[in-house]
């Protein structure tokens, strides 16, 4: 799978660590077996998991790892990051204090504002000014460097973040700063080797973030790399690539935001493989929903922030909404019934778990409409209690004024209300990475995972004329399994601010260290020049605006940009002058990803796969639904709804008018009916 | 009576449609002005005018904006594809720069077609004409401020109104950046009603005008109860602005805030008759103003609809400062005397909930504008911006330092971006030590930011919190007021707060801006 060669012995292991759970997706190139297997994560110690579920796997000579590690994440979230330094140019050292000095909320009168990971006594200035065009308006005062480092010791600073006025255009100055501080033993992140990027807020802040996560990140893949040993031990970076250890380290940045990532991966892939690649993935967990686009490619943004310090690196761009199976239902002020964003969480949970809830989930509103079997919770491991989540109900509806619908008691009416309200906050989310990013969701397949997904994805897909929904039976190591299927991805920027007639072999020029970069960077990888693809794009705009879009770098790129203009915004104005703000060139290097085992299509009967019966409620009223094992589901069977398919570690329901069928790599496909009745 | 789900989904249905159209705005925007600072608001109004559902961008447009759509359906009579255009702030306008594009929304399977309701948005413009660039300018009536846009169609069944388009372009400054403007203006209110077409087809046409209805109630319901948790009584304050930028006599804003059980009243009676100078609020403003606090004051949750305002009655006397009559000038009416509207009403209710309410902030928005002839680039320049400053400590925090407060919250621009765009560079930007007021909790800190000239340009500040001060509470200290300096040839001179003069190459401006109150004795 990776290009070192794919010896008989060589086992390939995709590890995700969730707040619950580590996930293990096991690859055997061999027996082309898989592996999947979880372990009670430890969030005190995330290593500690990691090598526990490693332990239970037999020794074997090529072990190659991927990793998800939310250890960068969490360093910020908790704040324990290195002890960490800023030098600006003369001016300008509460850059990170200012922002964009704007509020993160406009009505609200004391409004939160995150304090930046390097405080105003650790942020140094230094006398020194690059121009826009590169030219030295201030040398750089060398012996402003003394007193900091005497600072720097005193206060037992770990890393620093050095990010200067227009060192992308001129990084001299930055350089030699950096270059001293390295010669004193300090970890050092320069702005223009991170991002040589213009806006200096955005720069500084991913250069600060870098430094601040990449010592702990350091120390963690240190830690594993001297106890596990592994053959090939890689990362999976928040773009979706993979990236291995040794180039991680350094560019803690990258891997921010990667634990989301092999869940969309996975995703992509496993799509992919059934035939789809316009897909919207669809996770739906406890607390939250993560919702992200892949047309052909998965879609990134350069806009993340991370516990709101922005990050310009290529993410992919989940969105997240409060909605979960754990999401509270309550009466607000005005007499409206709200459906989150508060959450049982892990504890007490749901009501229905029995461990002191006693204010309904959407988990226990699919119980009360029986649509969550009691007795086939987690394989019917886990058996849950309706009395007390009936209770929880009468003592809800008695705070509010609901009239029962046709056919329904007032608590089923209840029930069926707080899916419909959590659908709405799923469904708004799935417009916001579909519509508001130009793509049309009737032209898509919802990929849903994550234990919640398929009791609500039937629905969502049909507000939204999404015309089929793909379940696949790994959908709870989804992003195990992503890690594995991850290429390696490298990207690059660079700010250069030419005029729109700049010929192509000067922008060419501009992006060839970029490539060059790339391609050693690809070497470094070990991945063979035959799997390379190197591609550039530039980015443009009209002169006067403040945005730019990414075109493909070829002789009719400006033809280009305004015809995507055009596409994308609905006008384009061919007579205004453009420029180009940055290069952009993304290095892959092709890896082969884990075969998925298929069968051959049999009998479309899914006889064999039936529980039996139950009273299941319908738009229309109670009514018997036929229930299925998903364990005995094969290849071939179609299912036409109403029904419950109670898999492992999900159940998915399917409205009257769906349609399932399983294909030859079991996975759920449904096509879905118009109307929910 | 409404139901407690339908109108729960319904709510977060009619925000998204006010939201998809502001993501289709930023993203098709021309301007810096409304694609990276965000200057501009989207909401969805019922056939009668009233805003039922909008996305919250800058909140001066609030309460404005039903005004500027109510204009649009006295003056014109709207058929299917027709788009409106408005700016005048006599007719339901804020000032010149801000240009409210409304259409209405039809479903056309009947006949005659029903009217659903209307889309509409804002987006402040970074030149309508006028007699300075970026059309912010030191004048003494309106007509000096740019060109005024009564409601007129822009669209005519689905057509460009041409010559209404030839007049407009023929009066700005820099026409390629307005037509992308209006035409993402366009763009946005197009998949509005598109969205909203196809929810009635989803929910039926009378169904979804029962529920744009139930939406008001059930704001007003919220707002309602939650006035009832403010003790009656009535409240005064009063404070000022410096001047009106041609005679140094402050000038004076007085409220009273009446609670009775559900409802309030809030009279500006005895404020200062209106100005020479453009710090004249038209009522929209003001109305805005009110909407803004009392949102604040009551909570985040309440959907921003025209259910909010039933329950508040505003008295606010024609001819003042808060309700000017044509043809006073109103530029900086909507950026700074609605700052000290927001004051004065905050301050009358911090006697009714102390610990609701924070001192004051910087009570200004800064606002500077410097144009000229680019020689680098040959062509004209006109730029535009507003800076943050210090905000009130509240009863638990304490305030924020360099932020925009209460009637603005657009971004600043980069110091790098300014560098490549436009022919001065910024030399300092930084927090302002010590400029927050003492307190038990400390007032947040104004900003410093210098500007250095590469070449002539013509410079307008307008600026308030240079002379008055953003008032502590609960025995905390006053923030410090704003200054503004200018260098030249070495020589260092106070400029005042609202003022134009040009600039030569080697001159540098520095603006520092008010720190927020202070509350609680130390």
């Amino acid at each position: 799978m990776s290009t070192s060669g794919q010896s008989s012995q060589n086992v390939w292991v995709g590890i995700d660590i969730g707040g619950t759970f580590t996930d293990f997706v096991v690859y055997s190139s061999s027996d082309q077996s898989l592996q999947r297997f979880k372990i009670l994560s430890t969030p005190a110690d995330p290593a500690e998991a990691v090598l526990q579920g490693l332990a239970q796997l037999p020794h074997h000579p090529g072990r190659h790892i991927v990793h998800g590690s939310t250890v960068a994440t969490n360093a910020i979230l908790e704040r324990k990051g290195a002890r960490t330094a800023l030098i600006t140019t003369k001016g300008f050292r509460d850059v990170l204090l200012i922002g964009r000095q704007n509020r993160p909320e406009l009505y609200d009168l004391f409004p939160v504002i995150s304090q930046p990971l390097v405080p105003r006594e650790w942020s140094f200035e230094i006398s020194e000014r690059v121009d826009c065009e590169g030219n030295i308006l201030t040398p750089l005062k060398e012996q402003g460097l003394v007193s900091i480092l005497e600072m720097l010791r005193h206060e037992a600073i770990q890393s620093v973040a050095v990010s200067f006025l227009f060192s992308f255009v001129n990084p001299a100055h930055e350089q030699w700063v950096t270059r001293r501080l390295r010669d004193e033993g300090f970890f050092v992140t320069g702005s223009s080797e991170i991002l040589p990027e213009f806006r200096e807020y955005e720069r500084t802040s991913t250069t600060v973030v870098n430094a601040y996560v990449s010592p702990v990140l350091d120390t963690y893949l240190g830690r594993l790399e001297r106890e596990i040993k592994p053959t090939e031990f890689h990362i999976v970076q928040s773009n979706g690539g993979r990236i291995s250890v040794a180039q991680a380290r350094g560019h803690g940045v990258r891997s921010i935001l990667s634990g989301p990532a092999g869940g969309v991966v996975g995703a992509r892939y496993l799509a992919g493989l059934a035939g789809f690649t316009r897909i919207l993935t669809y996770d739906m967990g406890g607390t939250s929903t993560d919702v992200a686009l892949v047309h052909e490619t998965i879609h990134v943004t350069t806009e993340a922030q991370v516990g709101g310090n922005p990050i310009r690196v290529p993410v992919i761009d989940i969105h997240t909404v409060g909605a979960g199976g754990g999401s509270l239902a309550t009466v607000d002020a005005g007499g409206n019934l709200r459906v989150g964003p508060q959450s049982a969480g892990a504890q007490p949970g749901p009501v229905c778990y029995g461990r002191g809830g006693t204010i309904p989930t959407v988990t226990d509103a699919h119980v009360i409409l029986g649509r969550l079997p009691t007795d086939g919770f987690l394989g019917g491991r886990m058996r849950l209690n309706i009395e007390s989540a009936q209770q929880a109900f009468d003592e809800l509806s008695r705070q509010m004024v609901l009239a029962p619908r046709s056919g329904l008691d007032v608590r089923q009416t209840l029930a069926l209300g707080m899916i419909q309200i959590a659908n709405v906050h799923m469904e708004r989310a799935l417009r916001v990475i579909s519509v508001e990013r130009g793509e049309d969701p009737r032209e898509t397949v919802l990929v849903a995972f994550g234990g919640a997904g398929g009791l609500h994805a039937c629905d969502l897909a049909r507000a939204l004329g999404i015309p089929h929904v793909l379940v696949s039976p790994m959908a709870a190591t989804l992003s195990a399994l992503g890690m594995l299927a991850a290429e390696v991805q490298l990207d690059y920027v660079q700010t250069v601010m030419l005029p729109g007639d700049t010929p192509i072999e000067i922008l060419e020029r501009c992006t060839q260290p970029l490539v060059d970069q790339g391609q050693k960077d690809l070497h470094r990888e070990g991945v063979d020049p035959d799997q390379w693809v190197l591609s550039r794009t530039v980015d443009v705009r009209y002169v006067g605006q403040s945005f730019d879009l990414a075109v493909p770098l070829t002789s009719m790129f400006r033809e280009e940009f305004h015809r995507i203009h055009c596409a994308r915004y609905g006008y384009s104005q061919t007579e205004t002058p453009i420029e180009i703000v940055n290069v952009r060139v993304r290095a892959v290097g092709h890896v082969t990803p884990p075969t998925i085992p298929t069968r051959p299509l049999g009998s479309a009967d899914p006889t064999a796969a039936q529980w039996e019966d139950r009273p299941v409620v319908l738009p229309q009223g109670m009514q018997p639904v036929p229930h299925y094992w998903g364990a005995r589901l094969r290849p071939g069977h179609e299912i036409h709804g109403p029904a419950i398919l109670a898999l492992d570690d999900t159940t998915i329901y399917l409205g009257p008018t769906d349609h399932a069928a399983i294909d030859t790599y079991s996975n759920i496909l449904i096509k879905v009916g118009a109307t929910d009745g | 009576m409404d139901d407690p789900i339908r109108t729960e989904m319904m709510k977060h249905r009619l925000v998204s449609v006010a939201e998809e159209m502001g993501a289709r705005l930023q993203r098709a925007a021309f301007s810096p002005n409304i694609k990276e600072r965000c200057d501009f608001s989207c909401a969805v109004f019922d056939a009668s005018g009233n805003l039922v559902a909008q996305a919250a961008h800058i909140p001066v447009h609030l309460g404005a904006m039903p005004l500027s759509v109510q204009a649009c359906l006295e003056s014109l009579t709207l058929a299917p594809g027709d788009v409106a255009m408005v700016n005048d702030p006599y007719r339901g306008g804020t000032h010149l720069p801000d240009l409210t594009v409304v259409s209405p929304v039809f479903v056309e399977d009947t006949s005659p077609p029903t009217l659903l309701g209307l889309v509409a948005n804002r987006a402040h413009h970074a030149d309508i004409g006028g007699m300075s660039a970026g059309s912010m300018p030191l004048s003494q009536e309106i007509f000096q401020e740019g060109l005024i846009i009564p409601p007129v169609k822009l669209m005519v069944g689905d057509k460009k109104n041409d010559d209404i388009w030839r007049m407009l372009l023929a009066n700005v400054r820099t026409p390629e950046e307005r037509m992308g403007d209006l035409q993402a203006q366009l763009a946005a209110n197009q998949i509005g009603g598109e969205r909203m077409r196809a929810m009635a087809e989803r929910f039926g046409v009378q169904p979804l005008l029962a529920e744009m209805d139930a939406l008001l109630r059930y704001s007003e319901r919220m707002t309602r109860q939650l006035i009832s948790t403010l003790p009656n009584g009535c409240y005064r304050f009063e404070d000022a602005l410096d001047d009106d930028g041609f005679t140094e006599k402050p000038a004076d804003i007085r409220v009273a805030i009446m609670i009775e059980d559900e409802q309030v009243t809030v009279d500006f009676s005895g404020t200062d008759a209106q100005r020479p100078g453009s710090i004249n609020a038209v009522y929209p403003v003001t109305l805005s103003a009110v909407a803004y606090v009392f949102r604040c004051v009551l909570g985040l949750d309440i959907p921003a609809n025209s259910g909010c305002l039933r329950p508040i009655h505003v008295i606010a006397p024609e001819g003042t400062l808060v309700n000017a009559r044509r043809p006073a000038a109103v530029a900086a009416g909507n950026v700074e005397t609605s700052q000290r509207i927001v004051d004065v009403l905050l301050g009358a209710l911090a006697q009714a909930c102390p610990d609701r309410i924070p001192a004051a902030s910087q009570g200004t928005m800064n606002n500077l504008t410097i144009g000229g002839w680019d020689q680098r680039h040959n062509r004209p320049f006109a730029y535009y911006e507003t800076i943050g400053g210090g905000m009130g400590a509240g009863p638990q925090f304490d305030g924020a330092s360099g932020r925009h407060s209460h009637m603005t919250n657009t971004l600043n621009t980069p110091v790098e971006a300014v560098e490549y765009a436009y022919p001065f560079r910024i030399a300092r930007y930084a927090l302002r030590d010590e400029s927050g007021g003492n307190g038990q909790h400390q007032g947040g800190d104004g900003i410093v930011r210098t500007y250095e000239f590469l070449q002539p340009a013509e410079v307008t500040l307008l600026s308030d919190r240079r002379i008055t001060k953003p008032y502590g509470l609960e025995g905390g200290a006053p923030g410090q007021p704003g200054r503004n300096q200018l260098k030249q040839n070495g020589i260092e001179k106070d400029v005042s707060g609202k003022c134009s003069f040009p600039v030569e190459a080697g001159d540098q401006l520095t603006i520092e801006t008010p720190g927020g109150g202070g509350f609680g004795e130390i």
